[in-house]
């Protein structure tokens, strides 16, 4: 009895001691793992520092004008061209519009997507159906 | 026998007291060691059971359960403008140092070394090579292509040192307000300076907050005003100018402008006259554009009413000065035409009948008679006389016998198209928009400079800086440059500053150009109205749309009775 004790005592402590072992290499390798991490996180950082630099320096304003003159088309746009809010643009098309935007429409295919949705329900207005001023 | 008997029972008893210190000890020792495991397993319980997050936070600082890892620390915070575009930021770099006790061959190195890096002449190489130190540097901040082939050449006596370099992604662009910095990073110009100690990591001074330091500039309008500035030097050959584009409800700089620039990633051979900011530092007598102020303090302190006028037929002889028009009328001109047709002559009068004790108190008021107050450090102090005569008061009634900075104006102006509140010019981002000031002039005295400024770009001077759409207003300037003893009528500064939309001013614009020449295209005029102007109304049109106003429909009624005041004379 005593002695089955005193096996059983020892190897209690034996498994407990691997298993303390176990762990401790375990937490030694995780923490390893984490270092390895940092040190990547810290590198990317430094990575991205230096992407940033370069977006700054790649669409600085005279950069993007140069662009723009030898590539696009484009010219400055007139007092007249601009307006305050796309409503006011002549025959404008209507349609679903955007929850959070209601100055933005849904594309064509959505709205077609929601219109076979709702079938049935309620007939849709078409998109053709414009809105002269 | 009784001897022997006694004495083995005092050893038998001896034994077992032996024994029964044995045991106790080994009771003792068997506790002790229990207790020991007892707070082992506790311990360990303990951890097991713990919330693993609270035990992490005390090595690694944590947010909500994740681990945060802290920025990359650089030398120098990075500067970004307003919308959060980078300016100024710093970067990792190598620099090359060689022991030169390892060099065997310094002649055969130095030859490979200046193919690689050509901007470091032959004999500086052999000559450091040779030396005999254990450490000389031989190029500071090399490239990365560069760092590549001097690694190839695969050399053990030649050393990389981790350093860091000051980046100004944007180059030209905002130099004279950015500033730049030597080659161990200090500031040495610009918000570099003024803001160096706070800029340097691992400095407990004013907190600038995740360590950028945002200013109020936004590099398209920035880049816009240059242009077009630049542009106009050119066209008008023009030694140099300035611009200023400021928000008149908070005070911030929205782009500031010195030409010629320089670019702050090289600073190596630049002239004195590069490295001048005339937006802050240079002072210059503006001329006409100080009309603005005569007349804000005249309507301000009830001298005048824009009802009055006054005689502009000949030119005043004061002393031994003649004060004279530009764009003569020579006739009775009403308060709103002496501002449109900007009339020295009326101006002169009217600025006698405020007297020179208000002129200078007002002028004092709107922080013209002091430095400006910025958070840069090239500021110019303004020049005006110290014995302020009855002519004094006339001619800087017009803005000659005063010099102030651009800056000073502009804040000047913006303080009497905002409702009259003075606010300080700031280079720093604001983030509610608007800041108090103190109430310079009456906020119905503002609406009237307001209407004044309006009609000089629609009936008067400034008809070039018309931006249609945008309700420009504004007041040309030329005066003519001091030399020794009087004036140099050959070499003018010609500037305009703006306002808009005048219905509710958000943006003041100011250009200056330094001695323009006249052109085919201005018909040889080389004024304010002529050549700063057109500039003003291009900044307008282009930062318009960058800035969030949107052009619209003049309402014709806020000028209406004030156009009645103003007869054009062409066209009777």
């Amino acid at each position: 009895m005593r002695k089955g004790l005193v096996i059983l005592a020892s190897f209690i402590a034996v498994a407990a001691g691997v298993a303390v072992l176990l762990l401790k290499l375990a937490v030694h390798e995780k923490e390893q793992e984490l270092k390895a991490l940092h040190v990547q996180i810290k590198r990317d950082q430094e990575a991205i520092r230096v992407l940033e630099a370069e977006w700054a320096y790649k669409t600085s304003p005279s950069k993007l004008q140069d662009k723009s003159l030898r590539f696009l088309a484009l010219m400055p746009p007139k007092p007249d061209q601009i307006i305050l809010t796309p409503a006011v643009v002549p025959l404008r098309p209507t349609g679903e519009e955007v929850d959070s935007n209601v100055d933005v429409l849904l594309p064509e295919r959505i709205r077609k997507k929601i219109e076979e949705a709702t079938k049935g329900k309620s007939r849709h207005k078409s998109s053709r159906e414009g809105k002269a001023l | 026998m009784t001897d022997i008997t006694s004495f083995q029972f005092q050893s038998v008893d001896k034994n077992v007291s032996k024994m029964d210190v044995a045991r106790l000890r080994l009771i003792w020792a068997i506790a002790l060691f229990s207790l020991g495991f007892m707070v082992l397993i506790g311990r360990t319980l303990e951890l097991g059971l713990a919330d693993p997050v609270g035990a992490v936070r005390k090595t690694v600082a944590t947010k909500s359960g994740r681990t945060v890892i802290a920025p990359v620390q650089m030398a120098r915070a990075d500067i970004v403008d307003r919308n959060g575009e980078i300016l100024a930021t710093n970067l990792e770099t190598s620099s090359l140092a060689v022991d030169a006790t390892m060099i065997k061959d310094p002649k055969g190195l130095a030859r490979k070394l200046a193919e690689i890096i050509p901007d470091v002449p032959l004999a500086t190489f052999e000559k450091r090579l040779s030396s005999g130190k254990k450490f000389v540097w031989l190029k500071r901040k090399l490239s990365p292509a560069q760092k590549w082939k001097v690694n190839a050449l695969g050399e053990v006596g030649l050393k990389f040192e981790r350093e860091e370099e000051r980046i100004y992604p944007h180059g030209r662009l905002a130099a004279h307000v950015l500033g730049y910095v030597d080659v161990d990073g200090n500031g040495l110009a610009g918000l570099e300076h003024y803001f160096d100690d706070e800029m340097k990591a691992g400095s407990s001074q004013v907190d600038i907050g995740d360590r950028t330091l945002r200013t109020s500039l936004d590099i398209r309008v920035q880049f816009a005003l240059a242009d077009e500035l630049s542009a106009a030097m050119r066209a008008h050959s023009a030694v140099g100018g300035a611009g200023l584009v400021m928000d008149v409800k908070s005070g911030e700089v929205i782009a500031m402008v010195s030409l010629p620039d320089y670019d702050p990633n090289d600073i190596r051979g630049i002239s004195k006259e590069a490295l001048f900011n005339r937006a802050t530092k240079g002072v210059y007598e503006l001329g006409s554009t100080f009309k603005t102020f005569t007349f804000a303090a005249a309507l301000d302190e009830g001298v005048v009413t824009l009802n009055d006028g006054y005689d502009a037929t000949k030119p005043l002889r004061i002393s031994r000065f003649l004060i004279q028009d530009d764009h003569p009328k020579a006739r009775y001109l009403s308060v709103p035409e002496i501002f449109t047709y900007s009339s020295n002559i009326g101006t002169a009068q009217m600025a006698l009948d405020l007297g020179t004790e208000r002129q200078q108190e007002f002028l004092n008021n709107i922080g013209l008679l002091q430095p400006a107050p910025i958070e840069i450090t090239e500021v110019g102090a303004p020049m005006y006389p110290t014995n302020w005569r009855k002519v004094s008061t006339m001619t800087i009634s017009y803005g000659h016998g005063i010099a102030v900075s651009p800056l000073q104006l502009a804040t000047g102006i913006s303080a009497m198209v905002n409702g009259g509140r003075l606010i300080p010019a700031t280079l720093i981002h604001q983030t509610d928009g608007v800041r108090e000031g103190k109430q310079v002039i009456k906020p119905s005295t503002s609406r009237q400079i307001r209407q004044l400024l309006r009609m000089v770009v629609k009936k008067g001077t400034g008809s070039k800086a018309s931006a249609i759409g945008y309700r420009v207003g504004g007041k040309t300037g030329t005066a003519e440059k001091a030399a020794a003893g009087g004036y140099n009528e050959k070499l003018l500064i010609s500037s305009f500053v703006g306002a808009f939309p005048m219905d509710d001013p958000q943006y003041v614009v100011f250009a200056l150009l330094d001695e323009p020449k006249g052109i085919k295209e201005t018909h040889g005029f080389r004024g304010g109205g002529w050549t700063a102007a057109p500039v003003v109304k291009n900044v307008i049109l282009r930062a318009s749309p960058i800035l969030g106003i949107a052009p619209k429909e003049e309402d014709e009624g806020l000028y209406r009775q004030i156009a009645m005041k103003i007869h054009d004379d062409k066209k009777r």
